[in-house]
């Protein structure tokens, strides 16, 4: 309640808190030429971010030391840098916990470290926002980027998006809040993009104006209670779950963990309107798909107007929810297609898995083009892939 | 946070849970110079523990939480373990996450309050195990402590991991035969009182939880200290009679014994000038309120 | 022009290279055109191999990442090509049929097999001495960068002089937010002259002497990506 009150009125900076979907779609665009790293600084900016916690991994380093430029601006209630990724999530889970709108970023190794903390974020429903900016995860060692750490964050019950371009980043960051805390869903969001590509490219990027902030974070709207001593109950249980018989534990964490799940897949009707869909698709009635998420989108976009200029037709299906993932939008889209490629930037091939497991006759699923280790994907590989599939096929179909 | 703000709404009065109501009623939130005293006289704020019987934890727990000098603004955090057992019962606010990871979820937490209460006072304490302090959780510990954040972290320390059965840690004394030590522990008992004090702790007290008005003090002290001044550290021996081979009634003792002035759990107690002259200060301002207050009436 | 132009960048580090590239998408971006610029991703170390990329076009540019296949490749110095301090080997690894080599040097560097596979592949090779255009024009080596994407923009006209002129006084004229090494070296150069407008200018001028060089070369020397 109190966060509606507050539209119009300005904050300590003399931004001004404004109705979230007139920040979104009404609010004058101005085009500027940012890095990756910069837009989020600028998305943060406008995000009404109580505490940020910090720690430097590459790639992500600038874009969590430019928030700490936001911070003495006074555009960020408290920053600090953590000493390792696994206490950042808990210092983050802390400030979320009391009550505050929580930012952090973190890639690779790093999301490792911090992962004991995902599934507790869920299950506590704490709407932290990460930006994850993917890297390699083996070894030996790589900073280049690679997208295998998402695979691990499907399964946390946190919300996964993955980001093709900065312009995306952007506007997802600050849509994110809006989806997270709402008290149907109250659950983290893992906003993701290919690490570097993104964060150290430069590009285009239409910026709402500087002077135009979310509105705060309103943590009596939470399901479940803010640890700050200001809202009952004051005592959570009578007793223990694990002290009563295990059927009551039992009982107890199937149906949270149900419940956590399906607060993911609640946070649909208030993601669609604001992404404008799960998926995106372009010319999905080609016999040919590209499927795919974040870098390789891009790619697969390159890789179709080569493709069309030599006279083949190509659609796309741009995945931009993996949690919840969009199981009917690639049903609906992919079902004329005789062929579905599946492009990504890591080694498993995670997409394609995830995609095959939803559609009837899932051996239409060309799992690849990959790389991984950070190498980029160049079109040309995306469209020899795709004369390969016709070659060999003729017509029948082709195993990846 | 008033006492209005738990009141009972009439009409579901008759469905509360009768040790709720009475802990709307007569639970001690607010209440000027509250203490272990208040034990047996008003509605305690740990309902019960789900200890074993007779554990020592059970006594600090409560003593403790008789303790606290602002309950009614006062968020606890705890770790995986025993305590875990006992926190659901506990009315105050408290946060279970994970194991170790205390007292970076402290750090957030204090950091949240301050940002959204500037001008109250919202104390953070820490109370976890000795496995959680000092092994697994030892860098998030030293860090909050390195970087001087305001509040209170209490270690329950048993010198070994009960809640999984007995097992060695870093708080164990030399030579103990345990679980995953079988000829006995190799390295002496980790001087985290010592360390605590390298590492920028105002307030550092090594004790055991036999006497309620020792508790009482350190407690008050250490809370008082972290508020204003920056991190304070209570290592509290709560033997596991389980694991030493006592018996129920005989955990007392056992901290009797043991904080005898060449025994481990002697009394220690560190404290900076800086955080002396404060309690000195509170002290006398304590005392001319009341002398005010008696010549009024 | 092109659809598109990719330009791969090959250097050392401290030369300036991920500058150069986003100086050049910048001022693409001033003239209206599409363009990304982006660094190779890894640790930036002085005198070790440095990589950057731009891309500039006509339409909208969804690729990212490094030039496997670029139309222009640079290379800043010669050791890049003597001693093999490069990324991709042979450092013309990729190089698209009519396309582009500028290199800094005032000699030819190439081996004979090299120039042949070259020659073969109809790309044209430019030597120009930057660092020198540098030294004579702004007094420091440290604007050999600017004679390179100087020549490269007399040579393709890929961008125009006056939105060059823009890009240099955004980057250099304005509080600008630059890794590191990038940082230490925006400071050194900026001792190195009195005044900020000094050094917008000098640079200018560096630019347009060594676009001037270019510019005639192309004359002679036809190639796609020449205009």
């Amino acid at each position: 309640m109190e966060s509606t009150s507050v539209i119009g009125t300005a904050n300590k900076k003399g931004q001004i808190f404004t109705e979230p979907r007139k920040l979104f779609f009404e609010a004058p665009r101005v085009p500027v030429f940012l890095t990756g790293s910069e837009v989020i600084k600028e998305a943060i900016r406008r995000a009404s971010v109580d505490v940020m916690v910090a720690y430097p991994i590459t790639p992500q380093s600038e874009a969590a030391a430019l928030c700490g430029e936001l911070f003495a601006e006074g555009y960020v209630g408290d920053y600090m840098r953590g000493e390792s990724e696994f206490a950042v999530m808990s210092q983050c889970a802390g400030a979320a916990f009391g009550g505050a709108r929580v930012f952090t970023t973190t890639a690779g190794p790093g999301t490792l470290r911090a992962f004991e903390n995902f599934p507790m974020w869920a299950g506590a429903r704490l709407p932290i926002q990460v930006i994850v900016t993917c890297r390699g995860i083996n070894s030996p060692l790589s900073i280049q980027p690679d997208t295998l750490e998402i695979s691990f964050l499907l399964d946390t019950g946190m919300m996964v998006w993955h980001a093709e371009t900065a312009q995306d980043f952007f506007d997802w960051i600050l849509m994110g809040y809006i989806v997270s805390e709402q008290p149907d869903v109250h659950l983290p969001l893992a906003v993701c993009c290919d690490g570097f590509f993104v964060t150290h490219t430069k590009d285009t990027i239409n910026l709402t104006p500087a002077d135009m902030t979310l509105p705060p974070y309103d943590p009596y709207r939470s399901p479940v209670p803010c640890m700050d001593m200001e809202c009952p109950p004051v005592r959570m249980m009578r007793d223990p779950f694990v002290m009563k018989s295990n059927y009551i534990s039992y009982a107890t964490h199937a149906s949270w963990q149900q419940e956590v799940r399906a607060a993911c897949e609640r946070s649909r009707k208030h993601t669609i309107p604001l992404l404008g869909g799960l998926i995106e698709t372009e010319n999905v009635d080609a016999e040919i798909l590209i499927v795919a998420s974040g870098t390789a989108v891009s790619q697969g976009r390159e890789a179709i107007r080569l493709l069309n200029a030599e006279g083949l037709k190509v659609g796309l299906v741009k995945v931009k929810s993996l949690r919840p993932f969009p199981t009917e939008e690639i049903r609906q889209a992919t079902k004329n297609a005789k062929w579905i490629i599946v492009p990504e930037f890591n080694v498993v091939g995670w997409l394609a898995r995830e995609v095959r497991a939803i559609i009837d006759r899932n051996d239409r699923v060309i799992v690849g083009p990959h790389v991984a280790g950070g190498m980029t994907m160049p079109p040309e590989v995306i469209v020899e892939k795709i004369h390969q599939v016709i070659k060999a096929g003729k017509g029948e179909l082709v195993h990846g | 946070m008033g006492k209005d703000k738990i009141s009972i709404n009439e009409e579901f009065y008759d469905i509360m849970p009768p040790e709720y109501r009475e802990l709307v009623e007569s639970g001690t939130y607010g209440k000027e110079g509250r203490g272990w005293k208040d034990m047996g006289s008003s509605k305690e704020l740990i309902e019960e523990h789900s200890l074993c019987a007779g554990c020592p934890e059970s006594m600090a727990f409560r003593y403790i939480l008789a303790s606290l000098p602002a309950p009614e603004d006062t968020v606890m955090v705890g770790s995986t373990g025993c305590t875990s057992l006992v926190f659901p019962h506990v009315a105050v606010h408290n946060i279970h996450s994970l194991f170790g990871n205390q007292n970076a979820i402290a750090t957030g937490l204090k950091r949240a309050l301050t940002v959204r209460f500037p001008n109250k006072v919202k104390d953070v304490v820490v109370l976890a195990g000795d496995g959680a302090t000092v092994d697994i959780g030892l860098d998030m510990t030293l860090q909050s402590w390195f970087r001087g954040e305001k509040f209170t972290t209490i270690c329950f320390d048993n010198e070994l991991y009960a809640n999984t059965g007995g097992q060695e840690s870093g708080l164990m004394q030399k030579g103990f035969v345990a679980k995953m030590a079988p000829v006995g522990k190799k390295f002496d008992k980790v001087r985290l009182p010592e360390i605590a004090r390298e590492s920028g702790c105002q307030y550092v007290v090594n004790m055991t939880a036999s006497q309620p008005g020792k508790v009482e003090k350190v407690i008050r002290n250490a809370v008082y200290i972290a508020r204003e001044l920056g991190p304070t550290y209570v290592q509290i021996y709560t033997p596991c009679i389980l694991e030493i081979g006592k018996q129920s009634m005989e955990g007392l003792q056992e901290m009797r014994d043991s904080e005898k002035p060449t025994e481990r759990f002697a009394y220690k107690e560190y404290i900076t000038d800086e955080a002396k002259a404060y309690l000195a200060d509170l002290d006398a301002k304590r005392k001319a309120k009341a002398t005010a207050q008696l010549a009024a009436k | 022009m092109q659809k598109r132009l990719n330009i791969r960048i090959s250097g050392l580090g401290g030369q300036g290279a991920v500058t150069s590239a986003h100086l050049l998408a910048m001022a693409a971006n001033k003239d209206g055109k599409f363009a990304i610029s982006n660094p190779f991703f890894g640790a930036e170390k002085r005198m070790a191999p440095a990589e950057s990329y731009a891309r500039i076009g006509s339409e909208r540019i969804y690729d990212r990442g490094e030039i496997v296949y670029p139309e222009v490749i640079m290379v800043y110095h010669p050791q890049v090509i003597t001693m093999g301090k490069s990324y991709t080997m042979p450092f013309y690894s990729g190089i698209k049929r009519d396309g582009l080599v500028i290199i800094n040097c005032s000699e030819p560097l190439l081996s004979q097999d090299d120039v042949k596979t070259l020659e073969d592949l109809n790309v044209g090779v430019f030597y120009i001495d930057a660092t020198k255009v540098a030294l004579e024009v702004a007094g420091t080596e440290l604007s050999s960068n600017m004679a390179m994407i100087g020549a490269l923009a007399g040579i393709t006209k890929v961008v125009t002089l006056q939105a060059l002129d823009l890009a240099i006084q955004d980057r250099f004229g304005k509080k600008y937010v630059a890794s590191g090494g990038t940082a230490t070296l925006d400071e050194a150069i900026k001792k190195k002259f009195a005044k900020k407008e000094q050094l917008l200018a000098k640079n200018m001028a560096t630019v347009t002497k060594a676009y001037e060089i270019g510019a005639i070369w192309a004359e002679t020397h036809a190639c796609l990506v020449a205009s």
